[in-house]
């Protein structure tokens, strides 16, 4: 078999141990958690009735260790195939935007069409992560598939994604159990039908696997020598990529997203020696099947002593986010595309800011004076009177929060030269919503107060991770964005822990995610004006270092400015605008994304100029869509920061889409 | 904020008007008709009581999940629950609004429009049913129909007594109530919600033994179901489709003992967080759930 030399898609590992020490390890491993399995079962067991006891064990317990075993032998091929097909170490299920696209499809065919779902689960999940991991391939091509780009582009994803399945849970009113168990990945059963689809799956999916062996060893080859060795690499990346979906949907439509299994599995499936692309394929799933096995079996037995219910799908998360945070810094570099450099630049950038503040301010005014229905302006002052006391509040905190975030994105645009970079997926605001899910399970009903102080700490903790992990792997501005991925990951997947309980905190959390500027107060309204009108002018007086950095560290160096001095500080503020912004306005908004990509297209240039015009347009586009999501199903209201995240998540698509010229 | 002459002149109308009322403020506007409510418990309320509101929240849902007491057409959507249409409450200048513990979020927005009058009705731990019997006596009281009031309580407590009385001659007595989340999962009522309570009004016992949380309800996986085998097992709807096909074939829940005894039944859809009208109806599909099987069950 002919060894490729150079394994793109190998990240460079610091230790291997000889394969067969490394499989003795595996099977004591497999053995140990059979044990702990075999305990939680009997715990469990003990305190039913003796003739249901034998149904449980049969029709509940063994199809559940039998789907872990199988369902991470079936995430852990994906993996492998992905991983393989896109020379990206990082790729996954999860990781790629898969999962979450699953859940959204299944989420809204529950709504919409529940003779759909009882029908046709597997098939419904396997559209929606289909489409999910098409979108992020379109949009990873533009950037020469560079695995960090790839990985970025399925956090969006995957946030935008979680943000239409939290509007559905919103919209559809009666609050859906189901939902937030099955966004936590629970692996229970109720007999062995799941666990037969899946053997017949991974028995044709081996089968696949096994004539794609020797193919996907060439595409470990750059792909002109593969062609010429006569191998149609688009027709087997598809095979490959088209194999490890329908694996990880199914996974998905029976027990929900469970996290990182396909990338753990393959990545420690290489550490344990498994090196040509015929032996990985064959370790990837072994390695998968005992790592989900192992944690359900944990999971079984705190649920056997607790009686709590536990999502698996997010232990796994946790426990995979720290190998991510270890893989990223390894990730092969691909040579990228610079964002783009031909946006226009306007002449006069001044008139245009005034163009702006005009645009605003006439937002402004048609949101306070619109029918409440949107169906005119109101004339009559009687109902004016009535109306103002409400709208003043909404409209100042999300103006002042849609500022806030827009300047956040273009320092961290800037900084980091990356048109995706944007507070989202910093990992701050997930960082908040960690903090915020603790306090809410100590104590269910805290105030306001509380809460703030909860986020606030949350943010900062999150910030403090990543600018360590920064340091410690020395990494560059772009890969800052890295530290904050893994971050995002982990937090989000204690949020889904939390969430998965399903008590009044899970609601409260909800809440919250959706960004709903109902709630605002007068008083928190005017605290937001305040804290936007003291972090502004600090963002503008940094912008000479933005201009600066963005000319490389040499030359930063050369200028008299320490990169990561100046990049400490431009994140730090970053992260404080965005823990600021996200009280009024939730985590998931895109403004931060949306308003300094439009301000470079307007062709505000200079870093100065675009904070201005960026400010404006984030302000503009709160006021803008808090008014639609007020009126555009009154009575009934979306909460804005969802609704904006609908509305930034195409654009989002449609600016990566259009290729750089 | 800036006075309406218009806005004052008839609340010093209406304050004339009503001036017989017990309680000033909120009896007075209340009395005069021109009230919201916030809370569908508060709904069934005074609805039952044969008032109108001028709205309440989310009557979509609410005609598909609390079904009665009918809602009049005039009565206006405010809108989600846990995301009410402010603006259409200012709009509508309400002299007085009601709601429960669970509208309190709703506060602050509320009372800068009418005067806000909540009611502890649902605490984890603390059987609700006397709670809102008094809830039911205090509203008529303070639209000046105490009688009406008495009777609607008095009523709710004859027709659960007549039901038990019903219910005496057949051999059912442990009942478990659940809705189901999905296939795997169950809610279970238990002794301190609203449903649990009815129960023991029919006197029939809640066999669950387990503790309860949020909504006074324990999510628990069906297996759980299985300690107690002697009850009868009734779901109140809706069922989700895929859990529906997952309870008519799936092998555990075929094997769990009640299933498999035929003491199972599915039941219509019924508001956890009603008041007497929805215990009344649960009431009454309960009884005719148990009855129904008993006629098939061999004597």
């Amino acid at each position: 078999m002919s060894r490729p030399k150079s394994d793109t898609a190998s990240p460079r590992l610091p230790v291997r141990l000889p394969g067969a020490v490394a499989a003795g390890l595996w099977l004591l491993l497999l053995l140990t958690c059979l044990a702990v399995f075999a305990l939680a079962a009997r715990h469990s067991l003990e305190g039913l009735a003796p003739g249901f006891a034998g149904n449980y064990l049969a029709y509940g317990l063994l199809p559940r260790g039998g789907f872990a075993l199988l369902g991470g032998a079936a995430l852990g091929l994906a993996g492998a195939l992905l991983q393989r097909t896109l020379r990206n170490p990082a790729a996954d299920a999860s990781t790629l935007g898969v999962g979450a696209g699953a859940q959204l499809a299944l989420g809204a065919a529950t709504l919409f069409a529940p003779t759909l779902i009882a029908e046709a689960r597997s098939v419904v999940a396997f559209i929606g992560g289909g489409s999910a991991l098409l979108l992020v391939l379109v949009l990873a091509r533009n950037r020469n598939y560079d695995p960090v780009t790839m990985i970025l582009c399925g956090l969006v994803v995957s946030l935008v994604c979680g943000a239409l399945s939290a509007t559905l849970i919103l919209a559809g009113g009666d609050y859906m159990l189901s939902l937030y168990l099955w966004g936590g990945g629970a692996l229970a059963q109720t007999g062995w039908r799941n666990d037969a689809v899946l053997i017949g799956l991974l028995v044709a999916a081996g089968l696949a696997a096994f004539l794609l062996r020797r193919p996907l060893a060439l595409l470990g080859l750059s792909d002109e020598t593969a062609k010429s060795l006569g191998v149609s690499t688009a027709a087997i990346r598809l095979a490959a990529v088209l194999v490890a979906t329908i694996l990880a949907t199914t996974v998905t439509a029976f027990a929900g997203i469970i996290g990182f299994v396909g990338l753990m599995a393959a990545n420690l499936a290489r550490l344990s020696g498994a090196r040509t692309p015929g032996t990985l394929l064959l370790a990837a799933p072994l390695v998968g099947a005992v790592l989900l096995f192992a944690t359900d079996a944990v999971v079984l037995a705190i649920e056997a002593v607790a009686g709590t219910t536990v999502a698996t799908g997010a232990v796994t998360a946790l426990v995979g986010g720290p190998l991510l945070l270890w893989l990223l810094p390894r990730l092969p570099q691909r040579a990228t595309v610079p964002m783009a450099v031909s946006f226009r630049r306007l002449a006069q950038p001044r008139a245009m800011l005034l163009w702006l503040a005009v645009l605003t301010f006439v937002a402004a005014l048609v949101s306070l004076l619109l029918m409440p229905d949107g169906a005119g302006v109101l004339t009559d002052p009687a109902a004016i009177a009535a109306l103002m006391p409400l709208r003043w509040p909404r409209l100042l905190a999300g103006a002042s929060a849609g500022a806030m975030l827009a300047v956040a994105g273009v320092v961290l645009q800037r900084f980091t030269a990356n048109p995706i970079a944007s507070p989202e997926v910093l990992g701050i605001s997930s960082g908040a919503g960690l903090g915020l899910a603790v306090l809410l399970v100590a104590v269910p009903f805290a105030g306001t107060g509380a809460m703030l102080l909860a986020t606030g700490a949350g943010s900062l903790a999150a910030l403090a991770a990543i600018l360590v992990f920064a340091r410690a792997a020395r990494l560059g501005p772009e890969r800052l964005l890295l530290g904050g991925i893994a971050v995002a990951s982990l937090a989000g997947a204690g949020v889904t822990l939390v969430m998965a309980r399903g008590g009044p905190e899970a609601s409260r959390l909800l809440d919250w995610m959706s960004g709903s500027t109902l709630r605002v107060t007068s008083s928190l309204a005017l605290a937001e004006a305040a804290l936007a009108v003291l972090l502004l002018p600090l963002a503008v007086l940094a912008h000479r270092w933005l201009a600066v950095l963005s000319l490389g560290g040499v030359t930063s160096r050369s200028l008299g400015l320490s990169p990561t001095r100046a990049g400490g500080l431009l994140v730090t503020l970053a992260a404080i605008l965005t823990a600021a912004a996200t009280l009024a306005v939730g985590p998931l908004s895109f403004v931060g994304l949306m308003a300094p990509h439009l301000a470079r297209s307007i062709g505000f240039a200079r870093p100065k100029e675009q904070l201005f015009g960026a400010a404006l347009l984030g302000a503009a586009i709160m006021i803008a869509t808090d008014t639609a999501a007020r009126s555009l199903a009154f009575p009934y209201q979306l909460p804005t920061g969802l609704f904006a995240a609908l509305v930034g998540g195409p654009y989002l698509v449609a600016m990566l889409l259009r290729k750089p010229r | 904020m800036i006075g309406w002459p218009g806005h004052i002149s008839r609340r010093a109308l209406l304050a004339g008007l009503a001036a017989s009322a017990v309680s000033p403020g909120a009896a007075r506007a209340a009395a005069s008709g021109r009230f919201a409510v916030v809370d569908w418990a508060l709904l069934e309320t005074v609805l039952a009581l044969g008032l109108v509101p001028l709205a309440a929240p989310e009557l979509i849902l609410y005609r598909r999940l609390a079904v009665e007491p009918e809602i009049p057409d005039t009565v206006l959507d405010l809108g989600l629950r846990g995301a009410l249409s402010f603006e259409r409450l200012a709009l509508l200048r309400p002299g007085v609004v009601y709601g429960s513990n669970y509208s309190a979020w709703a506060a602050p927005q509320i009372e800068a429009i009418a005067p806000f009058k909540t009611f502890q009705l649902f605490v984890p731990g603390e059987p609700p049913l006397d709670k809102i019997k008094a809830m039911t006596l205090a509203l008529a009281e303070d639209f000046g129909i105490a009688g009406r009031g008495r009777s609607v309580v008095a009523g709710a407590r004859a027709e659960l007594a007549t039901r038990r009385r019903r219910l005496a001659s057949i051999g059912t007595r442990d009942v478990l109530l659940v809705d189901v989340g999905d296939a795997n999962h169950v809610r279970v009522y238990g002794a301190d919600s609203l449903f649990g309570e009815t129960l023991a009004q029919l006197g029939l016992t809640n066999a669950w033994a387990g503790g309860t949380r949020y909504s006074a309800a324990a999510p628990v996986g069906i297996e759980a179901l299985a300690a107690y085998p002697e009850a009868f097992l009734i779901v109140v709807g809706p069922v989700p489709s895929d859990a529906e096909t997952e309870m008519r074939n799936g092998a555990l829940w075929r094997a769990l003992p009640s299933v498999a005894a035929g003491r199972f039944a599915v039941i219509a859809p019924c508001n956890a967080f009603g008041a007497l009208p929805a215990a009344l109806r649960l009431a009454r599909l309960v009884t005719a759930a148990l009855l129904a099987a008993e006629g098939r069950a061999p004597a």
